[in-house]
């Protein structure tokens, strides 16, 4: 019986993952056309280009030298970065440290250079070439050729990695990589798009040819050994299932390159297993691990009165940025009963009292988010007001939609002719972060007011978000993760993929006007045009009224041990997190800008020692801090 | 009350066999006492809505008096406030106090629900206080820890009770059978109920758990289906004990059918047998509804349960009266009924009391 239990779990589970794998399978065997081959020869019109104006952000005072202490949950499954298991956590501390042939500049959103000296756009829209840097070298030694370009895109290609979602973007995303001479190479892409999309997505990165071999046991040879490293760091040291230590590369060739230089200080990364959260948080108190996140209201409020900062040994930082906006709401599923009618929707959206909960559980501290998208720059439409908590204004939208009176329980009921109840104002809330129940109670308990009763489905996170892609919920909690360089529409709120299971139009949205403007938007390749259909679509999906926005978290918070020193502008307008050892975040080279000051470290340890006072460090910055202006508040079109 | 005094009250001619039991039971006050308290809390816990309630216990509004507590929602209309809906019955008080009229509002003790977050001191957890009628301090939400361990405590102890009953009935009738009948019968079950018994529970109620939202009945049939086994050894074993005694045989020889003898003749004689287990399961049956919330596959968000103070009180340490509160509460609950078990068990005891003395 156990066995045929186990047996029953493991099919069930093999077949929700194949079912989400075959999704992805496409064959990686497809023939390329050869009209998306590149040309032969390097074309002889391009016109090379370069960044070396932007300004630097990193502070030339920084002290190079040092061991950074930080930490994770669990110890990694693989040092792979593709293949099976290779998407978990500490894929964000491998990754980075990869250099792409460019970067965004933090501050100007423009590209600059890393591995590629100079870059040039070919003219069908969708080409690029790309001069490696002649310095270029892997952390093992070997140079930066071509051929490391090449190699990417057949590594990616291969069906030993076991990486199918990669296999198919390598087919049908990127069509061709081409070697013209040792140090310069073309990429081609699948689509035309506008200039600064074609570097976010058409930007291959490199792969050491020397490093790989590609056999049908890659996956397992692989495991455990680092690749060589184009940036700052590499993995010099594993402990199994304790640490993993990063060096940086002696040497290293992007030493003294403009946007590089005085970042990346510390000599030695150390990321240690601590297998809970309030472990850590000791760990750090101690002075074991040099920052902690405070971004959790509890931590920054309640958590941080603790000695080490009453004492000015630890600082606090509280910085905004201005990075794309995970798109935190409540997706109302159009094509349940009820929820079908505008009305309902509106009045939904007054009877969420999401201002409530940010004021309380939230301490004030989040935002309300204002519009489903936002963080992009210009395609943001910032006249967008979110639909606020307003009793009035939820009783009208419902008494519109026939629900005029309220039962015994205090909800409201819709009642025919007769006066029988043919319909009560009760919708099943799904969600999956336990951790968000403190939220969604003081919704609830506030919604009773508005006569709306929200039930709460709590399911296990990956449970809950199979049901709300199967399109089977009433309203999901959800938040999007949001990266890139422009808003997405096509994948959210066209009808191709309304009423269809595994997409992520979780609302059905399916509105005739709105598919070309939408299939428009993303065949554009001229910015202007995308800004303005952005900006519509955007006004759209409010007027829609399917979408709840709830709120966001437009900054970091951190707390450092005070010998953990950062510029005077503590970061950039896209700094992630402040204390960030990474490259890049987001495809915005920002990261590493801090240092450890080792003196620095003696003097506070003696002084905790003999618990002696410093002046304490509370910093707050919101020189990238967005304030909507209330006074223009518009009101929603019907 | 004297046992004589109840059987004559009741015109009841109690069995002189459970009159003894009764009396070495009462003569064990550790367990005695904790019965009569815990008795007592269960019935209080019938009627918390009169105790422990955000809904006024009466409303005295321009002559007319209203009697929330049961019943439906009263909307803020009807005091003559400026919302429609239901009304806050302490805002309300407070209200007529200071309007000086003929109106008042009597609130129950704890004038809170389970539910309603109170920041109105502050945001997050706030500590007991007798100004805020927070007499236990409120959890993250600003929910009343009070109301939460009033109302928790209702619904474990509930839940306990109809496990209780549906395991026991299954576990005895399936046991009972076993025993009564013999042979491949009882082999079959035997087999069957060993297999039964390694499906790792756990793991059930966590896949159930994921699939849909457990609430009280799922819950209940889940723990149901692994939970009956347990007495079935038990009253196999004096099931075969009891049959094979003489009363059996002569009231088989008076032509009693296989009901009749089970029924009435077996049955009332491994009752000492079952009551001993009885309080043991109810403390079993709390522990696992308290773990099971407290590990997140038990009841849904917003239930009130044990287990989900516990986990919000050891998630937050610096909050001591959280854990505390709710710590205290499992202990006294599981201490008081481990008591009552004890007692039982030692008047039920055979080495006292026994036919064959």
């Amino acid at each position: 019986m156990k066995r045929f239990i186990e047996l029953f779990i493991l099919f069930a589970v093999a077949g929700l993952v194949c079912s989400s794998i075959a999704q992805n399978d496409a064959s990686d065997a497809k023939k390329i056309a050869p009209e998306d081959l590149l040309p032969d020869e390097l074309p002889q019109n391009l016109l090379w280009q370069t960044n070396n104006d932007d300004p630097e952000f990193a502070s030339p005072d920084a002290i190079r030298g040092g061991t950074f202490h930080t930490w994770m949950l669990a110890y990694p499954l693989t040092m792979r970065t593709v293949g099976p298991d290779s998407n978990g956590r500490f894929a964000g501390f491998l990754r980075p440290i990869q250099f792409g042939p460019i970067a965004f500049h933090p501050q100007t959103r423009l590209p600059i250079p890393m591995l590629a000296t100079h870059w040039a756009l070919g003219d069908d829209g969708r080409s690029m070439y790309f001069r490696i840097h002649p310095d270029a070298k892997w952390s093992d030694g070997e140079r930066v050729t071509a051929d490391d370009f090449v190699f990417n895109l057949h590594f990616m290609r291969s069906e030993e990695i076991v990486a199918p979602w990669y296999n198919n973007y390598y087919t049908e995303r990127i069509k061709d990589v081409k070697k013209y001479d040792e140090l310069t190479y073309g990429v081609k892409g699948a689509d035309a798009k506008p200039e600064i999309e074609m570097f976010a997505n058409y930007a291959v990165g490199a792969r050491p040819e020397h490093f790989h071999e590609l056999t049908d046991t890659w996956v397992q040879d692989y495991n455990w050994k680092p690749e060589p490293t184009t940036g700052p760091y590499h993995v010099a040291t594993m402990e199994d299932g304790k640490y993993v230590e990063f060096e940086r590369t002696e040497n290293w060739w992007a030493n003294d390159l403009r946007y590089v230089r005085n970042r990346f200080n510390p000599e030695k990364i150390r990321v240690t297993v601590i297998r809970n959260e309030s472990t850590a948080w000791l760990h750090f108190l101690n002075g074991e691990l040099d920052s902690f996140g405070l971004t959790i209201p509890e931590y920054w409020h309640d958590k941080s009165k603790h000695d080490v900062f009453k004492r000015g040994y630890v600082a606090k930082y509280w910085f905004y940025h201005r990075l794309p906006v995970p798109s935190a709401g409540m997706y109302l599923n159009t094509a349940k009963p009820l929820l079908d009618d505008v009305n309902i929707r509106y009045g939904l959206a007054h009877s969420m009292n999401i201002e409530r909960v940010i004021q309380t559980v939230l301490r004030g501290d989040y935002e309300r988010l204002p519009t489903f998208q936002l963080g992009f720059g210009a395609y943001d439409n910032t006249s967008i007001r979110p639909r606020k908590f307003d009793l009035k204004k939820a009783a009208e939208y419902f008494k519109k939609a026939g629900f005029e009176t309220r039962g015994r329980d205090g909800i409201r009921v819709k009642k025919d002719e007769d006066g029988n109840v043919i319909a009560r104002l009760s919708f099943l809330v799904t969600y999956g972060t336990p951790i968000h129940e403190d939220r969604l109670v003081v919704l609830r308990e506030e919604a009773k007011k508005a006569g709306v009763d929200l039930r709460l489905e709590l399911l296990d996170s990956s449970a809950s978000f199979k049901k709300m892609l199967e399109k089977k919920h009433e309203i999901a909690w959800l938040t999007w993760s949001s990266s890139g360089l422009a808003p997405r529409y096509w994948e959210h709120f066209h009808s191709d993929n309304a009423n269809k299971p595994q997409n992520n139009n979780v609302t059905n949205t399916s509105i005739p006007e709105m598919d070309p403007l939408i299939m428009q938007f993303r065949a554009s390749a001229n910015l202007e045009e995308r800004i303005g259909l952005a900006h519509t679509l955007e006004r759209m999906v409010h007027d829609h009224g399917a979408v709840i926005p709830t709120y966001q978290v437009p900054y970091t918070r951190d707390a450092a041990w005070r010998w953990i020193e950062l510029p005077e502008w503590l970061g950039t307008e896209t700094s992630g997190s402040l204390i960030n050892s990474q490259a890049t975040s987001q495809g915005y080279s920002s990261g590493g800008l801090f240092w450890i000051n080792e003196e620095k470290k003696e003097e506070i340890l003696a002084l905790k020692a003999k618990r002696k006072k410093m002046e304490p460090l509370t910093i707050i910055d919101q020189t990238y801090r967005i304030i909507l202006d209330e006074s223009t508040d518009v009101q929603e079109g019907q | 009350m004297p046992t004589d005094r109840i059987s004559k009250l009741f015109k009841l001619s109690l069995d002189p066999q459970t009159v003894k039991q009764w009396k070495r039971f009462r003569s064990i006050k550790r367990g005695y006492y904790s019965a009569v308290v815990l008795v007592f809390l269960l019935v209080l816990s019938c009627f918390a809505e009169l105790f422990v309630n955000s809904r006024a216990l009466i409303v005295s509004y321009e002559g007319k008096w209203y009697f929330p507590t049961y019943g439906g929602v009263i909307s803020g209309e009807t005091f003559g406030l400026d919302y429609d809906y239901e009304t806050n019955y302490r805002e309300l008080q407070q209200h007529f106090k200071e309007q000086d009229a003929n109106n008042w509002v009597l609130m129950p003790l704890v004038p809170y629900n389970p539910f309603e977050n109170d920041f109105s001191t502050t945001y997050g957890a706030a500590g007991p206080s007798f100004a805020t009628k927070h007499f236990l301090g409120t959890d993250q939400t600003g929910r009343d820890i009070l109301a939460r361990l009033v109302y928790g405590f209702r619904i474990a102890m509930g839940f306990s009770l109809v496990l209780l009953v549906c395991s026991y009935v299954a576990g005895i009738a399936v046991g009972c059978a076993m025993g009564y009948w013999g042979g491949a019968f009882d082999l079959l079950f035997q087999r069957l109920i060993e297999i039964w018994n390694t499906i790792p529970f756990l793991y059930v109620i966590m896949i159930v758990a994921s699939v849909v939202v457990p609430n009280f009945w799922t819950l209940v049939i889940v723990m149901v289906m692994f939970g009956w086994t347990a007495m079935t050894w038990n009253m196999r074993t004096s099931t075969y004990k009891e049959k094979a005694r003489e009363y059996v045989n002569a009231a088989r020889a008076l032509g009693a059918g296989n009901s009749r003898v089970v029924g009435v003749h077996i049955l009332p004689n491994t009752i000492s047998v079952i009551v001993t287990f009885i309080p043991f399961s109810i403390a079993g049956g709390v522990a696992a509804l308290t773990a099971l919330d407290y590990l997140g596959f038990g009841l849904p968000p917003p239930t009130p349960s044990w287990g989900e103070l516990l986990r919000r009180g050891t998630q937050s340490l610096d909050k001591p009266w959280i854990v505390a509160s709710v710590a205290v509460a499992v202990i006294l609950v599981l201490l008081m009924v481990t008591y009552i078990g004890e007692a039982i068990r030692e008047a039920f005891d055979p080495k006292k009391f026994t036919y064959f003395e």
